[in-house]
């Protein structure tokens, strides 16, 4: 066993840390590494969601328990409302957050198509698709701010009370990702046109979507267990 | 490689127009100073500084722990205020958890786990400096809190609401919550680094079982840290959030449950602690073994059982809370869990006591930390073990008893283990050993100083001395122990720094012989590092070794003969790779990361003191980004061992990390 | 509930007639400084015999329980300590014995000198996989018992205790109308149910007793405890009792403790909470049942306006400086309602009864200077410490308790500079650099006649 044949493409000179040639996953770095992150972010959103779920659960118990300092943060309709239900429904606006969900869910479907359009080569549609996904992520965003001037008109801030605290933190941590998101896809958009974005860099554009569906993903989860629920 | 750069199909030699993105920052040029270690994204560069960092903040700790036993020494001493007191045990247990050991686990797994998958480097070179910078530039910021705020103050794990700012007035809780914040940002991004790199850049023929157990504990330690920092950052922001911006998340007037922070807290906090002793255990799984002369004991189970500490580690963090009104039926279902997860340890244990059955023992000082190691392990998991008796840990809980536990494993456990790891890895390093004779006084002044200072800890704890307290009264009993633990504790502290006099003293000896070199095998090792020159060349492998087997190098070594019978056939030096660095091409150095890990905290500054210190530094990170992800992976101009023309630069070079702009990059 | 397995050694002090020095209702008499001494040594004769027999120069092991609780705890590790100390002499023992029966000296090394080179043992590694998980199992099930039963409540009791942390003493309300409820906490009126886990108001309910420092309780009877607290987390432990239990803002804990035998335990809040944790304690005083009885009357009796000039002197001085903030119920301060000590946890100790207890400022000075301890201008001589052994030593007269003045005088006029505290934070108790000597010696006198 003194002789170890050593295979040639390694006896080439390649450096062994290239390739997707032979990773067990069949993933390349990039790829992995997006996948790792995007893992770390599911307990990033899943201490988030859980700090919301008992915030807002101990806010609508001092609510209905009557604690005057609580409901001293509140227009005091509002809080017959929430002590009414049992629960924060009352302010939102399902209808208007469904509508922007909606808007959000679609812009994943143009991601893919960003994605199908480079795979192929066709360059015109990679950039309508990118910018679209970019426009309909920022009216998500601009439906979000919206909604944000309306709770503060209603007498929800950040700093009043334990629901606002915990609603503002959820969905703007969500925000901020999809702002990234934003970003990248705008960056994405100038080096295409610059020329840059060829068929074979495919991969980067998927690796972009990847993060993009995540975060739709996670807001599919923010807006059924925020807004869906009671 | 970045975005925007085009291959340049050149002839190899031929140099290529120099690329300046933005007018500023051209990849670095030098090859010798400051600034190569400053832009370097060689992993063993950066190997060295998490080491080099992580003793700077080991005396930083370490001068605390000799504040406290001082304080400690006698009862009603005034030696510290009790602010003071409270500000130093705070910032001793922070710096050493989050910037001692954890940093020196990072430094072995930077350094020596590409090497032994037998890669270049790991995935991600620009993204492993960031992750060290970021690293040692958040610890320093977290350390100005000793001059600017006066050093945090709520304990390690920081309780709330005792961390708001109605009871924490000072910016030294601020300190530590930024600061770390920003640290996590360096293990997260490493955590994705070293994942991939250990699943995608292994040598051809090295299956997973096939990998060291060092790479095992490894990769199960990333796995932790990667799902364990994004709780911790939660945590972070709320209290930020909280004490910057008047939010309300530990809130009680306004209905919070202050037990929110300490779930967040140890659901971080229990992962945590495993992946503090598992990169020990793996250093260990290949210092006994090598200096046993016989393979380790059990190679799957070894292996098993680490990745059951990983899973099952998710599964007992309330144990922490057992007295926190948790309740009686999560206090069970904790406590059992809590039990069984000795299973797994213990099945370690009694795995290197078998390798140590039997074998032909070689006492060196690696070897003497590592059974160091096992026998002082196995006391703080005894010790862990009755605390898992909740009915019992009501009365522990809180008390000198449990610090004893944790600093038998941890300084015990992870810290003898890096010891090891370092008297065992240092030729591979530097070219030349540690000296043994002074590396015998380092082991046996460190074990006895250790053992005198915290063995009487169990015994304060049980007889009731609680823990944080700066002070305690004669009638309570617990003058003659606090006594004894002091004067141990002087001697482990000499007994420690020994260590760095040993490094000194060695480099200078080596140097005044001529600097002989040691070469690639001085142990007769069993893994593939001791199959490169000693120090190890700047582009590790000529040639991708081609592995077969479990321990491979070691089974070329050494064959089975026609009777049966294990025989030498070829020595380390004989089958050592050359060190030619010949048609390699490494990743080239870069600035970006040292600027993005350097706004980072100039962001975390203007959230204590001024928020519109946040502007300037969100646009150096934006700068940063771009920057980074605007730079070509080679520039072509670079002499010839940085780069050669032509060859599309395939190192995978991941572009910036964080939320906001995600890689760029793509791969070949 | 005789438990005379516990102190086998000890005399069976229940059957000396107690010294009848305990004179359990408030009469006219002689002078309230002598009254309160006579009413203290009687208190100390009956804890110190108790104490003499209990080990106290450990007061907080753990290994020395004096309550079922602390007992059930001790008992349910007698097992568990002797496996530990097997598994360590193996493994530790054994470590060392095989690195140096096995060990090569390296002048004697040999390349070719292979160990035979064993790779693992399945079964071997499956049985020491097994085993200890069998083990555990085993000691699981003693375990979530004990677990369970450290929750049993003594549903007989006819009397709760709440126990309230703040930075840094402990408070104790006594629900003597036995309606379950402490305090008005959300201000409208009632003490119900509707009072649970808000921040804690100190509206003064009549109904209760309310103490600090020392929790005092009948002997050989289950007390079942509320615990929370005003401020941040504190944790209530008394060794030789039970473990502890955290003490959380917002939250109601349940907890017990009972004592064998009449007796002083003392406690240290065991959850770090701020600057002066450390001098954050408390103790346990268990009182045969009569006693108790007696003494819970005593404190349920509004304090009586001294007719002393010097302690009238005090009083005034009181209602000037300290009600802002501290309570004394003699049916003539008025304080108003909502009462709010700009206090950041709202409240000061209750002084009502101070000359009944043996330690102030949270446990940590002694109200009453024992025999052969002379008073002294080091606010940290041990003799200003609650120095149990000398409490425990039966006092030949009234007299060998003295109030110690000199000490409350340093802590009155600045008790900072004693403890560290933040008082302009609102945390902890503020100097009184602008009172004299002279005004501090009848402070002082007059809280000598509140018993």
């Amino acid at each position: 066993m003194t002789d170890v044949a050593v295979p040639a493409e390694v006896v080439a000179g390649h450096d062994a840390h290239d390739d997707g040639h032979h990773t067990s996953l069949g993933l390349s770095n990039t790829k992995l590494a997006m996948w790792l992150f995007l893992g770390s972010e599911c307990l990033l959103f899943g201490a988030l969601i859980s700090t919301y779920l008992l915030s807002t659960a101990n806010f609508i118990g001092e609510v209905v328990a009557g604690n005057p300092t609580v409901l001293a943060t509140i227009p005091e309709a509002l809080a017959e409302e929430f002590a009414a239900e049992g629960s924060v429904s009352p302010i939102f606006d399902i209808p208007f957050t469904s509508a922007s969900s909606f808007i959000l869910l679609m812009s994943s479907l143009t991601m893919v198509l960003a994605h199908k359009a480079i795979s192929e080569g066709n360059y015109k549609n990679l950039r309508i698709f990118l910018a679209t996904t970019a426009a309909l992520g920022a009216s998500f965003i601009a439906g979000q701010v919206y909604e944000f001037t309306v709770f503060f008109r209603e007498g929800i801030t950040y700093d009043g009370n334990l629901f606002g605290s915990a609603f503002f933190t959820l969905t703007g941590f969500h925000g901020v990702h999809v702002t990234g998101g934003i970003l990248m896809l705008i960056s994405l958009l100038i080096v295409s046109f610059r020329g840059k974005l060829q068929q074979d860099r495919a991969e980067t554009v998927e690796i972009v979507g990847l993060y993009w569906h995540f975060v739709d993903i996670v807001w599919v989860l923010i807006f059924t267990i925020v807004y869906l629920i009671p | 490689m970045a975005i925007i750069e085009e291959p340049l199909a050149l002839p190899a030699g031929e140099p290529g127009p120099a690329v300046k993105p933005l007018g500023v920052f051209t990849r670095p040029r030098e090859t010798t100073g400051l600034t190569t270690w400053l832009t370097t994204v060689d992993h063993k560069r950066i190997g060295i500084m998490y080491g080099a960092a992580a003793m700077f903040f080991l005396v930083i700790g370490g001068v605390a722990a000799l504040l406290i036993r001082i304080q400690l020494a006698t009862p009603n001493n005034t030696f510290l205020s009790g602010d003071a007191y409270n500000r130093i045990f705070t910032m001793h247990g922070t710096v050493m958890v989050f910037l001692v050991v954890m940093p020196i686990g990072a430094a072995f797994a930077n350094y020596m786990m590409p090497i032994q998958v037998g890669a270049r480097d790991v995935a991600f070179p620009r993204i492993n400096a960031f992750s060290f910078w970021v690293f040692f530039l958040g610890g320093l910021m977290l350390n100005t809190s000793w001059f600017l705020g006066g050093g945090a103050n709520g304990g390690w794990f920081n309780y709330a609401p005792n961390n708001g700012i109605a009871f924490s007035p000072s910016t030294g809780i601020d300190y530590w919550s930024i600061g770390l914040l920003i640290v996590g940002f360096g293990s997260l991004t490493g955590a994705i680094n070293l994942i991939t790199t250990v699943i995608n850049l292994r040598a051809p023929g090295m299956s997973l079982m096939k990998m060291p157990v060092f790479v095992w504990m490894t990769l199960v330690t990333q796995f932790l840290l990667l799902f364990a920092i994004p709780v911790l950052t939660v945590a972070q922001l709320l209290l930020i959030f909280d004490r910057i911006f008047d939010a309300n998340f530990f809130n009680v007037a306004q209905g919070a449950d202050p037990l929110l922070w300490q779930h967040l807290f140890w659901v971080f906090g229990h992962p945590e602690v495993y992946l503090m002793i598992l990169p020990a255990f793996g250093i260990v799984s290949e210092v006994i073994p090598t200096f046993a002369r016989k393979p380790i004991f059990g190679y799957p189970f070894m292996v098993f059982s680490g990745v059951a500490i990983g899973f099952m580690g998710w599964g007992v963090w309330a144990h922490h809370m057992f007295v926190a009104g948790i309740g009686p039926l999560s206090v069970t279902a904790f406590s059992v869990a809590t039990m069984f997860i000795a299973v797994p340890t213990g099945v370690k244990i009694l795995n290197w006591m078998a390798t140590l059955w039997g074998g032909r023992l070689i006492l060196n000082t690696a070897m003497l930390f590592a059974i160091g190691l096992v026998t002082q392990f196995t006391i703080g998991g005894l010790s862990g073990v009755s605390h898992a008796i909740a009915p019992s840990d009501t009365q522990q809980t809180d008390t000198y008893y449990i610090v004893a536990h944790f600093h038998y494993v941890l300084f015990g456990g992870a810290l003898f283990g890096f010891m090891s790891g370092l008297y065992f890895w240092w030729p591979k390093v530097f070219g030349h050993k540690l000296d043994e004779k002074i590396g015998k006084w380092n082991f046996w002044l460190m074990v006895v100083g250790f053992n005198v200072t915290f063995g009487p800890m169990h015994i304060l704890g049980l007889q009731g001395m609680p823990r944080r307290m700066q002070t305690y009264d004669t009638v309570m009993g617990f003058n003659f122990w606090n006594m004894i633990a002091t004067i141990g504790s002087f001697v482990l502290a000499v007994g420690t720094v020994l260590v760095l006099w040993n490094a000194l003293v060695s480099y200078r000896r080596w140097k005044a012989a001529g600097s002989p070199n040691v070469g690639p095998d001085p142990w007769d090792g069993r893994t593939l590092e001791w199959s490169v020159q000693s120090p190890t060349p700047e582009h590790n492998f000529d040639e991708s070794p081609a592995v077969t087997s479990l321990d491979d190098f070691w089974h070329r070594k050494y064959v089975e003969d026609e009777n049966g019978q294990v025989r030498r056939v070829a020595t380390g030096d004989e089958l050592a790779q050359p060190g030619n660095p010949e048609g390699v091409h490494l990743p080239a150095p870069s600035y970006w990361p040292f600027v993005l890990a350097a706004a980072l905290p100039i962001i975390g500054y203007g959230l204590i003191y001024n928020l519109w210190l946040i502007i300037p530094g969100a646009l150096l990170v934006m700068t940063a980004l771009y920057g980074w992800a605007l730079e070509p992976a080679d520039d072509l101009d670079l002499p010839d061992d940085h780069g050669h023309g032509g060859d599309d630069d395939d190192h995978d070079d991941g572009g910036p990390p964080g939320g906001a702009a995600e890689e760029l990059e793509t791969v070949q | 509930m005789t438990n005379d397995t516990h102190d086998p050694g000890a005399p069976n002090w229940r059957d000396d007639a107690a010294d009848a020095t305990v004179d359990p209702v408030m009469t006219n008499s002689v002078g309230s400084a002598a009254r309160s001494r006579r009413r203290l040594a009687g208190l100390v004769a009956l804890i110190a015999l108790g104490a003499a027999a209990c080990a106290d120069d450990k007061p907080l092991n753990i290994f020395e329980p004096a309550g079922p609780k602390a007992e059930d705890i001790d008992n349910l590790m007698t097992f568990i300590w002797p496996i530990v100390a097997i598994i360590f002499v193996l493994v530790v023992g054994g470590g060392i014995w095989l690195a140096i029966r096995n060990r090569v000296k390296p002048e004697d090394f040999d390349y070719d000198d292979l160990p035979e080179q064993v790779h693992g043992n399945f079964r071997l590694e499956m049985l020491w996989t097994i085993l200890p998980g069998v083990l555990l199992a085993v000691i699981s099930i003693p375990t979530v018992q004990g677990i369970w039963n450290l929750e049993v409540k003594n549903e007989a009791a006819e009397l709760d205790v709440m126990v309230i942390g703040q930075q840094w003493w402990w408070e104790y309300r006594y629900d003597i109308d036995g309606d379950g409820f402490f305090i008005d906490a959300n201000g409208d009126g009632a003490v119900d149910e509707a009072d649970r886990e808000w921040p804690l108001n100190l509206v003064l309910d009549p109904d209760d007793v309310i103490t600090a420092n020392e929790l005092v309780i009948p002997a050989g009877q289950q007390i079942d405890l509320i615990l929370t607290s005003r401020d941040v987390i504190h944790s209530f432990w008394i060794p030789r009792l039970n473990g502890k239990r955290d003490t959380v803002p917002g939250r109601w804990h349940t907890w017990s403790l009972e004592a064998f035998e009449p007796g002083k335990y003392t406690g240290w809040c065991t959850e770090f909470c701020g600057l002066s944790h450390a001098r954050m304690r408390m103790s346990t005083i268990a009182l045969e049942p009569a006693d108790f009885d007696a003494w819970l009357a005593n404190q349920a009796q509004l304090a009586e306006v001294p007719t002393d000039e010097q302690a009238l002197r005090g009083r005034d001085i009181f209602a000037n400086q300290c009600m802002s903030c501290h309570v004394i119920t003699d049916g003539e301060f008025e304080y108003p309602e909502p009462f709010e000590p700009p206090l950041t946890s709202g409240a000061a100790p209750n002084l009502t009864h101070l000359a009944t207890r043996t330690t102030f400022a949270g446990g940590i000075f002694a109200t009453y200077l024992g025999p052969g301890t002379e008073p002294n201008d080091d606010a940290f001589d041990v003799a200003n410490y609650v120095d149990l052994a000398t409490l425990a030593q039966a006092p030949d007269s009234p007299d060998d308790f003295r109030w110690n003045t000199p000490q409350l005088k340093r802590w009155v006029s600045n008790a900072p500079a004693l403890k560290d505290m933040a008082p302009d934070d609102g945390r902890g108790m503020l100097p009184f650099p602008q009172l004299t000597d002279e005004q501090l010696d009848d402070v002082v006198a007059y809280l000598a006649t509140l018993d």
